[in-house]
């Protein structure tokens, strides 16, 4: 390519200048006019097609089918770091509620929410603690799916996390990342995500992540997974899966810090919904029994 | 072939034009433009094919906006008009992106975003779109943006299939035979072996007149 | 001849300028970091995390009750969540060790408290350690030419003589921390108030436009023969994909003035040494017998690969663990 020519020449006359000066303003303006049209054109969309994913990453991590409802949580901390407030989204049939507890564990609050614009206005300056999903079944919790997010090699991962109702992690799945790929971005495939499934929480706080290279055996059966039925899965790979139950999680060659970011954000995620879920779980079912007895 | 295609005598046919992008003056191979993506992206064919598609998108819809308005943008402040003008086509197509292709835009969405810093488009709208007719310019650019996809699935092709084994996802190997070329530095090694390739070809198709491609005497200083 | 002794004192000159700048933001960096102490200290006057599950507190005077219920450990981004404390064990020196039953990070920040008697401390890394990282990260680990792959464009075609590179270098640092704060600003006090932040593709190239620019018509009224020696490089910061990448990046983590300033830096600073390695190599390949397929760019891709290979030793690099 040839040198471009300077931007602007130099000594240019004022009238001259002035209609460079309009010109730029006008190519601008219908610029961000354009864009502007777009942008209201295309925003709902987006923000649709990003719930949609969502919708369809919680319920496949929770397994769902015709019997069980999702309850929705969104979790705040209030922008003075001394009380987390947890609400319920009113829904059809339901009205929402609000729960409030102090750092240290005591309840604060616990009352209903309407769903008005000034509700929304309120936690607008709070910081978001991600949201919970509980699958109910028969007035029961079948499983739950936390939502977390932890600093990558390039951004932020947002993922979200699935318990069963018995405590052991059901699977992970990465919603959002910007990692390379071939390389970080393998922690978002089904393979490599299958290493968390079936451990229970008692191991998760030394959940780590170890740089050796992954056994050709457990490799392939975690390949196999997705399109295997649960039991014929097992009956096939059902040593190797007890072999490595205990085992750190295999890093991606190449990619050390995404997978140790992806371990690290899946550990803090299962331990702080444990502990908030000993406050919450109570009060929340209590309405849902009293509903599922009527 | 050798001969870029605005010093012939008449205004270059759409098939000329088509066939120039792609291999006389490919943008990545020849041209040396663009290099950023080319490297960046091609770990998979499937990214590789996602950007191309954006860029010849882009290109495609500036080099049209740009013949259609030529004669209202003053020729001082041309190149940050081009420049806007990208921009406005990138972020339009930013935007349809993430709305109707979220799982496409998640791969690619930082560097659609760069795509307005591509020497390739730029230089295109500098040295063809605002000098020839609107239909000229729309094959122009068509051949420019398939160029570039060209580009981009071969060395894809070549990056994916050393580096995992596979193309496009599916596996040809059962193994990842030399994962290096699926890592940055592989990248940069591919592309230098597929210039020096294409070198050859270039010079065996002039029948030994090396026309020293891949930009040697492009540089500035 | 006083041609020659001018430029060369002004090229002195300017080196001379870019190392105050360092300095002045490494001061910076140790005032913010001084002016700024961790949370009330009190009793407790020293944390440091022992990996993977110890802490080490250094407390102002003999070590209280050695139950874990007298002290709280929360991780700051879960200020309602304690963490298990399995051990409380004394030390000598008024120090006391804890042992958790999880692992602890060391480049994340969490807060210790003491009931009895009261105290209580963030412990989090150094906000100079946390800048300098960014810093040695973006001119280093992830270095934008050999790493991130971009501003190849320039890349190449800038680093074939060593005095142009490092010409190159100089001015793209400098627009890169100019523009990144420029584009910072807008985008935080104007954009995101304004939820216009679609548009942000469009401003950051009109700042870079716009800077570039202004600087080449300053250049041109204060400093003729520079502007001559230097005005070419300024025209091509505004294709180096870099110049955009890095408010982009900004953006998408919404990062505050202190980091913007400091991926700019890095990358400036990355992207310099990537142009002079380059460029001694380069000129040492004139002089060799390259095919002629490879004559030109294939080479320097090969070359680049290489410089490529040798950065990724650096991608254990951390202050922080």
């Amino acid at each position: 390519m040839s040198d471009v020519n300077p931007i602007v020449a130099p000594s240019a006359p004022s009238g001259e200048l002035w209609r460079i000066v309009a010109s730029m303003t006008a190519t601008c303006a219908i610029g961000a006019a354009i864009l502007g049209g777009i942008y209201i054109g295309t925003e709902r969309y987006a923000e649709e097609a990003r719930v949609r994913g969502e919708r369809r990453a919680v319920s496949e991590l929770l397994g769902l089918d015709e019997g069980a409802r999702v309850l929705e949580v969104r979790q705040f901390l209030t922008p003075a770091r001394d009380a987390v407030v947890y609400q319920r989204p009113a829904e059809v049939g339901a009205p929402g509620r609000e729960l409030v507890f102090s750092l240290d564990g005591t309840m604060l609050h616990d009352g209903a929410l309407a769903g008005t614009a000034a509700e929304a206005d309120a936690v607008r300056e709070f910081h978001s603690l991600g949201r919970l999903f509980i699958a109910m079944r028969e007035g029961a919790p079948a499983g739950f799916v936390a939502e977390g997010e932890s600093r990558g090699y390039k951004n932020r991962i947002r993922f979200f996390v699935a318990m069963s109702a018995d405590w052991k992690i059901a699977g992970v799945r990465v919603v959002e990342h910007e990692e390379d790929p071939g390389l970080g971005a393998e922690i978002a495939t089904s393979w490599f995500q299958g290493q968390y499934v079936g451990r229970e929480l008692a191991a998760v706080p030394r959940l780590d992540v170890t740089r050796d290279p992954m056994p050709e055996d457990w490799r392939g059966a975690l390949r196999a997974r997705p399109g295997a039925a649960a039991g014929d899965w097992a009956s096939r790979f059902g040593t190797v899966a007890s072999r490595e139950a205990e085992k750190p999680i295999y890093a991606v060659t190449g990619a050390t810090i995404s997978s140790r970011a992806l371990t690290d954000g899946v550990r803090a995620t299962i331990l702080h919904f444990r502990r908030r879920w000993e406050l919450i779980g109570p009060r929340l079912l209590v309405p849902d029994t009293r509903e599922a007895a009527k | 072939m050798s001969q870029p295609i605005l010093l012939r005598e008449r205004p270059p046919g759409a098939r000329q034009l088509l066939m120039n992008g792609i291999f006389g003056e490919n943008p990545v191979f020849r041209l040396a433009l663009s290099l950023c993506p080319a490297v960046a992206v091609t770990t998979t064919v499937a990214n590789g094919i996602m950007l191309g598609v954006a860029v010849l998108l882009v290109q495609v819809l500036s080099s049209v906006t740009v013949a259609l308005t030529r004669r209202a943008i003053h020729p001082r402040v041309r190149i940050p008009v081009y420049t806007i003008i990208i921009a406005v086509w990138v972020s339009a197509i930013d935007m349809v992106l993430a709305g109707f292709f979220p799982s496409l835009y998640a791969q690619v969405g930082l560097y659609v975003k760069l795509i307005v810093a591509f020497a390739i488009i730029i230089s295109r709208l500098e040295v063809f779109a605002s000098r020839m007719p609107l239909i000229p310019t729309f094959w122009d650019g068509l051949g420019m943006g398939l160029g570039f996809l060209f580009a981009l699935i071969v060395i894809g092709v070549f990056r994916e299939l050393l580096g995992s084994g596979a193309i496009l996802g599916y596996a040809v190997v059962p193994e990842k035979p030399l994962l290096f070329f699926a890592l940055p530095a592989g990248g940069f090694f591919s592309i230098g072996l597929l210039m020096a390739f294409f070198n050859v070809l270039e010079r065996r198709r002039n029948g030994g007149k090396a026309s020293a491609g891949g930009g040697g005497g492009h540089g500035h200083g | 001849m006083v041609d020659r002794r001018r430029s060369r004192s002004r090229s002195v000159a300017r080196w001379i300028a870019l190392l105050a700048g360092v300095v002045l933001f490494m001061v910076a960096l140790a005032a913010t970091a001084v002016a700024a102490p961790p949370a009330d200290g009190g009793f407790i006057q020293g944390a440091r995390i022992l990996v993977p599950d110890h802490l080490r507190l250094q407390l102002a005077g003999p070590a209280p009750a050695l139950d874990p219920a007298n002290f709280r450990l929360t991780d700051s981004r879960a200020p309602d969540v304690p963490i298990d404390i399995r051990e409380v064990v004394a030390e000598p020196g008024n120090k006391v060790l804890l042992t958790v039953g999880e692992r602890l990070d060391p480049s994340a920040a969490y807060r210790i408290e003491i009931r009895e008697p009261a105290g209580a401390r963030d412990v989090r890394p150094a906000p100079w350690a946390l800048l300098l990282t960014v810093v040695l990260s973006s001119a280093l680990i992830n270095n934008f030419v050999f790493t991130r792959y971009l501003g190849l464009c320039i890349f190449f075609g800038v680093s074939k003589k060593r005095d142009t590179a490092v010409g190159m270098g100089i001015t793209f640092s400098l627009v890169m921390i100019l523009s990144a704060m420029l584009s910072w600003a807008l985008f935080s006090l104007v954009m995101v108030p304004l939820q216009i932040r679609f548009l942000q593709v469009l401003v950051f190239i009109g700042v870079v436009a716009f800077l570039v620019q202004a600087l080449d018509t300053i250049l041109k009224k204060t400093h003729r023969s520079l502007h001559q020696k230097w005005g070419v490089y300024l025209m091509l910061i505004t294709t180096n994909c870099i110049i955009l990448a890095v408010p982009l990046l900004n953006a998408a983590a919404d990062s505050g003035p202190a980091e913007s300033f400091a991926l700019a830096l890095g990358s400036g600073i990355g992207f310099a040494l990537a142009l002079f390695l380059m460029s001694c190599a380069r000129e040492k390949l004139e002089l060799a017998r390259v095919p002629v397929a490879f004559q030109g760019l294939p080479i320097a891709f090969t070359l680049a690969g290489l410089f490529a290979l040798a950065f990724m030793g650096f991608s254990g690099l951390s202050f922080l663990r």
